[in-house]
């Protein structure tokens, strides 16, 4: 019974710190505006299905490149699909991929880093180095090679970009780890006897959380510019599947003289990103993270 | 009087120097080329990666095509058959000489001619050139080719654009060189980068209107108009329909509608399941809407085609409708043992830039007979070594050939580009009967069956024949409103 207690003053404590966190968020206009536009994206990527009025797929000589109109309110593409419709809907892969490469980029990179900072000696060294020679490989011939051999389904895209954007934080959460390690409570944890898993779960992980979850929120955003930049270059999302990336290069020719069908999708996607970066600004001031020093200010 | 001699002399010498000054050639003129055969790509004319927008400007054929598609003279001068057209005589124009000074005669024909044939080079054109069975030297100006059959459009045959005259022994370094008797001779090759024409001042046809030529690499097709909007190159023909408002807006450029024989497809490998059942393949080609293909990918600039690739000014096109049928398709896939449909993938690339809106276009509207369609992109450059006749779909596209040429290239099945992996003894027997047939109605007729064995087996689905935008700098003239390979290059100026 008491044991109960116990745990429901923690989850009611943690409850409430994250809602101090957003408050305080919230009380910077900058933070109000990022975690707005981020909300409002994500929102729409789940009722866009339910509110599209347009079959996306919908293609037709006669409704090439219409102008905005009360019919079609961002006007038509060169195939004559609605801009609106696909725009609304041309966020959800882009979210989804990238939401879920940024949790497996946290999920390794934190804690190879946390490991390596940990551990320390030979082991670090030659991790450290591999991550090193991998970081000097320009993301995006990799990722090139990555889909011309597996292809550039979801399950290729999640996983690969989760890699390579979790390389940064392997450095970052090692360096966090750096700063909590020498002190007192991690040495009376050793004395005590406890094995180094357990001093990452219970010691490491609670004070280095928060400069790794900067680093993910930050990550999201590069992310997303970098899964649009392979959707612009034709090997993101596959066709018809609507994806902003994808609609900005196929419209690039037309920007002259039917501008509709490249804004829609350049507002979207410029957006998105810079509302989580203004999210993650904020969410680092919030938890008084200096990003710029990755360190407690 | 001396005075007036004075006068009169520096005023002659001044017009003669405006006059020399007037007709050297000078200026640059820049185009490009999509790298589409990566590290292939070299000069030998006759080869897979041969870089043609280089060749063409660098060596001459002995028989060109005139703005009409007809034979007309280049390296040879005219020419005459025997009676049932199996001997064919060329003679050849007097004083030409190659870029590297050598002398252009009897001999190089022969070694040209006979090399395309070579099947250790293993041409594309061997197929189609596999008729001349011997070249003889009647003398230094004059050929005989003697033919294993009866060919009445021999001539036909040698205005394809890669049939280029070399010098005799230069096999082995011509995919460098490059050397020929054109009107350009190669500076600098860099297929990579910016390959560097010269003039030929000694050119038979007159010395060029441009100093230099620069063929410079840019494998992705948006980059490509870019660089004509940015003035990097003066010349593109491959601007798709939809973008011709840009330049129809601006006096900066020149823009040029020009019907052509080029076109486009999907090509499933016959030799691959489900591909290799014809009913298959039949299906996928009926469920295509012709007719809004190019309303949405040419914006009507283009001649539906019934998957046959014979150009729609060609006397032995074969003139037929074939409207989309998704119901006869449906049935043709149950027939084939799929009924409830199939998948399959194709992989387009930009550096044909309508490639990836046929793709999606062709995902719709083969959708309602219950044929998936997934769309992988895939990089320009080494497509056509990489993807083309690898993959059980691709996408192609051809330019134009005379209908001999092209049905023998593309679909014989021994030829070496039968990109679909087409087999099928009638059709071959029909190319065959048609090559030695002398009457005209029967030789068209023997063409037009070999087509209706394509609409019924074949595996390219070639919905329409492309018109070509061409947009040019306005600073570019003379240049002639045709098919690439008949343009005279030798006229073109640059201001």
């Amino acid at each position: 019974m008491e044991s109960n207690l116990i745990t429901e003053d923690k989850q009611k404590n943690k409850l409430e710190k994250v809602f101090e966190i957003l408050k305080t968020m919230a009380s910077r206009p900058s933070g109000l505006i990022g975690l707005s536009i981020v909300l409002f994206h994500i929102v729409l990527a789940l009722i866009s299905p339910y509110i599209a009025p347009y079959d996306y797929k919908a293609i037709s000589p006669n409704t090439m490149l219409l102008a905005p109109s009360a019919e079609h309110w961002f006007g038509t593409d060169s195939l004559g699909r609605d801009v609106f419709t696909r725009t609304i809907l041309g966020g959800r892969t882009a979210l989804t991929v990238t939401f879920f490469g940024s949790l497996i980029a946290l999920l390794w990179g934190g804690l190879l880093g946390i490991f390596c900072g940990l551990v320390g000696g030979k082991i670090d060294d030659v991790v450290m180095r591999v991550v090193d020679a991998f970081l000097s490989i320009p993301w995006i011939l990799a990722m090139l090679l990555i889909v011309s051999l597996l292809g550039t389904s979801t399950e290729v895209l999640i996983p690969a970009l989760g890699f390579f954007y979790g390389k940064g934080i392997v450095r970052v959460a090692r360096a966090a780890t750096h700063d909590v390690i020498a002190k007192d409570f991690i040495v009376s944890a050793r004395a005590r006897g406890h094995s180094n898993m357990s001093i990452i779960w219970n010691e490491i992980i609670p004070n280095v959380r928060d400069a790794i979850l900067v680093e993910g929120a930050m990550r999201w955003s590069w992310m997303l510019l970098g899964f649009s930049s392979l959707s612009f270059l034709g090997f993101g999302v596959s066709p018809p599947t609507p994806d902003w990336g994808l609609m900005i290069s196929n419209a690039r020719g037309l920007m002259s003289f039917a501008y509709w069908s490249v804004i829609a999708p350049i507002v979207g996607l410029s957006s998105l990103i810079i509302g989580i970066n203004l999210t993650a600004d904020a969410f680092a001031k919030a938890l008084g993270i200096d990003r710029s020093t990755k360190a407690p200010v | 009087m001396k005075y007036i001699l004075k006068v009169f002399s520096a005023t002659f010498m001044s017009l003669i120097l405006s006059f020399s000054i007037a007709n050297a050639s000078s200026g640059v003129f820049k185009v490009s080329h999509d790298l589409g055969f990566g590290k292939d790509t070299n000069l030998d004319a006759i080869t897979k990666g041969r870089l043609f927008q280089v060749v063409i400007k660098t060596q001459n054929r002995l028989v060109r095509p005139d703005m009409n598609g007809v034979p007309s003279p280049s390296l040879s001068t005219d020419w005459s058959a025997n009676s049932d057209a199996t001997e064919w005589t060329f003679n050849l124009r007097k004083g030409i000489y190659f870029h590297d000074g050598s002398a252009f005669d009897a001999p190089d024909v022969k070694y040209s001619l006979m090399r395309a044939k070579d099947p250790d080079i293993g041409s594309p054109v061997r197929k189609s050139l596999n008729v001349v069975e011997d070249i003889e030297v009647v003398d230094q100006h004059t050929v005989k080719m003697k033919l294993s059959t009866s060919f009445a459009d021999f001539p036909l045959l040698l205005t394809d654009y890669r049939l280029r005259m070399i010098p005799e022994g230069s096999g082995d370094t011509i995919g460098q060189t490059g050397v020929g008797t054109g009107p350009f001779m190669v500076d600098k090759f860099d297929p990579e980068g910016t390959t560097i024409l010269k003039a030929n001042p000694e050119y038979w046809e007159g010395a060029p209107g441009v100093a230099e030529v620069h063929v410079i690499a840019i494998p992705d097709a948006q980059a490509r108009i870019q660089a004509l909007l940015t003035g990097q190159i003066d010349m593109n023909r491959y601007v798709p329909f939809n973008q011709k408002k840009i330049f129809d807006s601006n006096s900066k450029f020149t823009t040029t509608v020009i019907p052509t024989g080029n076109w486009r497809g999907v090509v499933m490998r016959t030799d691959t399941a489900p591909f290799d059942n014809p009913k298959v393949r039949k299906a996928f080609r009926l469920a295509v809407d012709r007719k809004e293909l190019v309303d949405l990918v040419m914006g009507g600039a283009a001649t539906v085609s019934c998957d046959t690739p014979v150009m729609p000014s060609d006397q032995y096109r074969l003139q037929m409708d074939c409207p989309q049928n998704i119901s006869k398709a449906k049935n043709l896939l149950r027939e084939a043992g799929y009924p409830n449909g199939i998948e399959l993938t194709v992989y387009p690339a930009t550096l044909e830039p309508t490639w990836p809106t046929i793709a999606e276009v062709v995902q719709q509207q083969v959708a309602k007979a219950g044929i998936k369609v997934n769309i992988e992109m895939v990089p320009s450059k080494g497509y056509w070594n990489e993807v083309w006749m690898k993959k059980p779909v691709s996408m192609t596209r051809w330019n134009q050939r005379p209908a001999d040429t092209i049905l023998h290239e593309a679909y014989h099945s021994g030829a070496k580009w039968n990109e679909s992996y087409f087999k099928n003894a009638d059709f071959d027997k029909n190319l065959a009967d048609a090559r030695s047939e002398l009457d005209f109605n029967k030789r068209k007729k023997a063409y037009q069956n070999a087509q209706m064995t394509l609409w019924e087996q074949s595996g390219t689905m070639i919905p329409y024949h492309v018109s070509r935008l061409v947009v040019t700098s306005s600073k570019v003239k003379n240049l002639d409103a045709v098919d690439h390979f008949s343009i005279q290059w030798h006229k073109v100026k640059v201001d």
